[in-house]
C-alpha cells in the first residue's frame, strides 16, 4: 500500500499564504505505531534528511510492514525556509511551546496539533540534530526512568546513550512526552557525512526490533549495528572555557581522551597568544565539540562521556 | 554616587563586558532597581538614568542601587537577547557563576541586587506598546504607591520566572515597572515610569516629599483580544485609553488591497494596557489587551 501524504495543519500567514505541516504515514498491519519527527527547529536539516532516507526504505518494503510509521519531516517549515532556529516573525522557539495551545498563535497550534496526533502511539522519536555551534557524535538521549525507551534506544545504532534525569528544557517535546527518544548528531544547519546514514540505519533497526518492519528487509545485517555506551548524567562531563577568545580544538568528535589530555586551546584573537589550555578531567570520549571558535568565559567547548 | 563595575566578562575582539552598578547614599534601607535585561528595552534604561539624575541632586536616605543596562551588548544592536549566543538573559536566573556567559551575568545581577525591595524595569515587546504600569503579586499592596496609570496584580505563580521569580525565591519584595515599546524610546512613558519610581522610593523610606500619586486603576483580570486570522491590524485605541463595551478596538485588513477582514470590539469595559503597533499580525496573535478595573 502506498504511503499517505497528509496535511497535519495549515497555517495562514498575514499575507494570505498558507504554510502546511505534513505527515507521511506508512501503514501495513496492526503492529506498533511509531512516530518520527524532525525539524522542530529550523536549523536542524539533518533530521529531515534522515526521515527521507527512512521513508525511501519504507516505500520499498511498504507491502511487508507490520505496523504504522508516521514521519513528520519538518514541524517548523517557516523557520526551515530561513535556516533559522525560531519561528520567524514571532521569534518563538517551537521546542519551548509543547504541549501547545489549540487556541494560541501558530507555533502553539502546531505543537497542540502534533500532540493530539501522536496521543497513544507506542513510541515517539525526535530527530534533534545539533546546535549550529557544535559538532555532535551520533547519540540518543532518553529520560532515565523510561526503561522501555532506554532499551529501545540501545538498538538505534548510536555511539552513546545518555539517560538523563531532566528534560532539555521547559516546554520541550522531551518534557511533554517523557518516553521520547531524542536522536542527536552532526552539525546544526548542515548535513554531516556519515551521521545521517548512521541515524537512518539506527531508526530502521529500532523499528525492526519493535516489530514494525521485517528484520529480513533491513538494508544491512543486524550484526553491523553499533551498541552504544550508556551513560547517566554523572558520566557526562562538560568542559567550559575560563577565558574569552578563539577556541582551537585539539581533538575530534568521538576521539578517545585520557585524563589530562588537552582538548583545545583558547587563543587571543589578535596576537594569537595562548590564554588557556583546556584538559579532560578524566578518560572518555568526545561527545560534543565546539565548532564556532569565538567564545566567552563559561562557554561549553567540549562534552565528554566518561569511562 | 559610586559607579562600580560589579562584574566583568572577557569579550573576544572588543573591550570587556562590564556590569555597572550605580550606588547612591549609604546604610539601610537598601533598594535595587534593574533595567535592560533585554537589550532592546531602553525605556527602562532611560527611566533609571532620569532617576539617577534626581538622586545626584537629592541624596537618598539609605542606599539605592541602579543597574541601568544589564544587556549592554544587546542594547548596542537593539536586540532583546544576548547577541553572542542569542540567549535570553531572563530565562537563566538565578544564573550560575561557573556556567555559560549569560548564566554568569545573571548570577552577577543576583549578587548585585541587594536590599529587601527589588524593582525590575521592562518594556513591551518591539511589536506592542504598553501603558506604564506595575506588575506585582496579588498580596503586594506596594504597587499602588507607584501611582502609575495601572497596577496589574497577578497570582504569584505567574511571577515565578525570570529575574522577578529569582528575587521572590530569594525572599525579596519584588515587582516590575513596565511601559512603552521594545526597540524605541518612548520619552513620555519613560518619564512617567521614572516618576513612579520616585514615589516607590519615597514609599520605601528613601526620599521625602514625593509628589502626590494620581489614582491608579488596579486590575487582576486581563482581556486579550486576538484576530482569528492574519492580516494588517489597524488599531483604533491607544494604551491607557478607557474603553466601553462594544467599542471598536481595531480593524484587521487585507495587507494587499486593504479590504476589511475582521473588526475587534471590546466585550467589556476597561483600560487599554497594550496595543499592537507593528501591524502585520499572524492569526491568534494578541492585538489589544484590556485591563478590567477591580477598584
Amino acid at each position: 500500500m502506498p504511503h499517505l501524504l497528509e496535511v497535519l495543519i495549515e497555517i495562514e500567514l498575514p499575507t494570505g499564504d498558507l504554510v502546511a505541516v505534513h505527515r507521511r504515514r506508512f501503514s501495513g498491519g496492526v503492529g506498533p505505531h511509531v512516530v518520527l519527527v524532525a525539524g522542530i527547529r529550523g536549523d536542524t536539516p539533518e533530521g529531515t534528511r534522515v526521515l527521507h532516507a527512512v521513508g525511501r526504505h519504507l516505500e520499498s518494503v511498504a507491502d511487508r510492514l507490520t505496523g504504522t510509521i508516521d514521519l513528520y519531516p519538518c514541524l517548523n517549515p517557516l523557520a526551515a525556509h530561513q535556516g533559522a532556529r525560531n519561528w520567524p516573525g514571532l521569534d518563538v522557539d517551537l521546542n519551548r511551546r509543547f504541549p501547545g495551545r489549540a487556541d494560541g498563535h501558530a507555533p502553539d497550534r502546531v505543537a497542540a496539533r502534533f500532540m493530539a496526533d501522536v496521543a497513544g502511539v507506542d513510541q515517539v522519536i525526535e530527530l534533534r540534530g545539533a546546535h549550529p555551534a557544535f559538532r555532535l557524535a551520533p547519540h540518543a538521549r532518553v529520560g532515565k526512568d523510561q526503561l522501555l525507551a532506554v532499551e529501545r534506544a540501545t538498538t538505534a545504532n548510536v555511539r552513546a546513550l545518555w539517560t538523563s534525569a531532566a528534560p532539555a528544557g521547559a516546554g520541550s517535546l522531551e518534557e511533554a512526552i517523557p518516553s521520547l527518544i531524542g536522536l542527536l548528531g552532526g552539525v546544526g544547519n548542515r548535513l554531516t557525512d556519515g551521521v545521517g546514514l548512521e541515524l537512518a540505519d539506527g531508526l530502521l533497526n529500532l523499528m525492526a526490533v519493535m516489530g514494525v518492519i521485517p528484520e529480513e528487509d533491513l538494508p544491512f545485517h543486524w550484526a553491523a549495528v553499533q551498541r552504544p555506551v550508556v551513560v547517566g548524567d554523572e558520566q557526562v562531563a562538560d568542559i567550559r572555557s575560563m577565558r574569552g577568545g578563539l577556541f582551537i580544538p585539539a581533538v575530534a568528535v568521538w576521539a578517545e581522551v585520557d585524563a589530562g589530555d588537552v582538548v583545545g586551546e583558547v587563543i587571543e584573537p589578535i596576537s594569537g597568544e595562548v590564554r588557556e589550555a583546556l584538559v579532560a578531567p578524566a578518560a572518555g570520549r568526545v561527545l560534543a565539540l565546539r565548532e564556532e571558535p569565538v567564545i566567552y568565559p563559561g562557554n561549553l567547548v567540549c562534552r565528554l562521556v566518561l569511562g | 554616587m559610586t559607579d562600580t563595575p560589579f562584574f566583568e566578562l572577557e569579550s573576544p575582539y572588543r573591550g570587556w563586558y562590564r556590569l555597572h552598578r550605580l550606588s547612591f547614599g549609604s546604610g539601610d534601607p537598601v533598594t535595587t532597581l534593574v533595567a535592560g535585561i533585554h537589550g532592546n528595552e531602553v525605556n527602562g534604561t532611560y527611566a533609571l538614568n532620569l532617576l539617577a539624575g534626581m538622586l545626584r541632586l537629592q541624596t537618598p536616605n539609605g542606599t539605592v542601587h541602579l543597574l541601568p543596562c544589564v544587556n549592554l551588548f544587546g542594547a548596542e544592536e537593539s536586540r532583546k537577547r544576548w547577541p553572542f549566543d542569542d540567549r535570553d538573559l531572563n530565562e537563566v536566573f538565578p544564573g550560575d557563576a561557573q556556567g555559560s556567559p549569560v548564566e554568569r551575568v545573571a548570577e552577577a545581577v543576583m549578587r548585585a541586587s541587594v536590599g529587601q525591595l527589588c524593582i525590575e524595569l521592562q518594556t513591551g515587546s518591539a511589536l506592542v506598546h504598553e501603558v506604564p504600569h506595575v506588575r506585582s503579586p496579588m498580596d503586594l499592596a506596594l504597587g499602588e504607591a507607584a501611582g502609575l496609570p495601572l497596577l496589574w496584580r497577578r497570582p504569584a505563580e505567574q511571577l515565578d520566572e525570570g529575574l522577578l521569580g529569582a528575587w521572590r525565591a530569594a525572599g525579596r519584595t519584588a515587582l516590575v515597572v513596565r511601559g512603552g515599546r521594545g526597540g524605541s524610546l518612548d520619552v513620555g512613558d519613560a518619564r512617567t515610569m521614572a516618576r513612579g519610581l520616585v514615589r516607590l522610593l519615597a514609599h520605601a523610606g528613601h526620599l521625602r516629599d514625593p509628589e502626590p500619586a494620581p489614582p491608579t486603576i488596579v486590575s487582576t483580570t486581563m482581556l486579550d483580544y486576538r484576530c482569528e486570522v492574519g492580516g494588517f491590524f489597524v488599531p483604533e485605541v491607544r494604551p491607557g485609553e478607557t474603553v466601553v463595551v462594544g467599542q471598536l478596538l481595531g480593524t484587521l485588513r487585507s495587507p494587499i488591497g486593504g479590504e476589511g477582514v475582521e473588526s475587534v470590539t471590546a466585550t467589556a469595559a476597561g483600560v487599554v494596557l497594550a496595543v499592537r503597533v507593528y501591524p502585520v499580525v499572524h492569526g491568534r496573535e494578541l492585538v489589544v489587551r484590556v485591563a478590567q478595573s477591580t477598584t
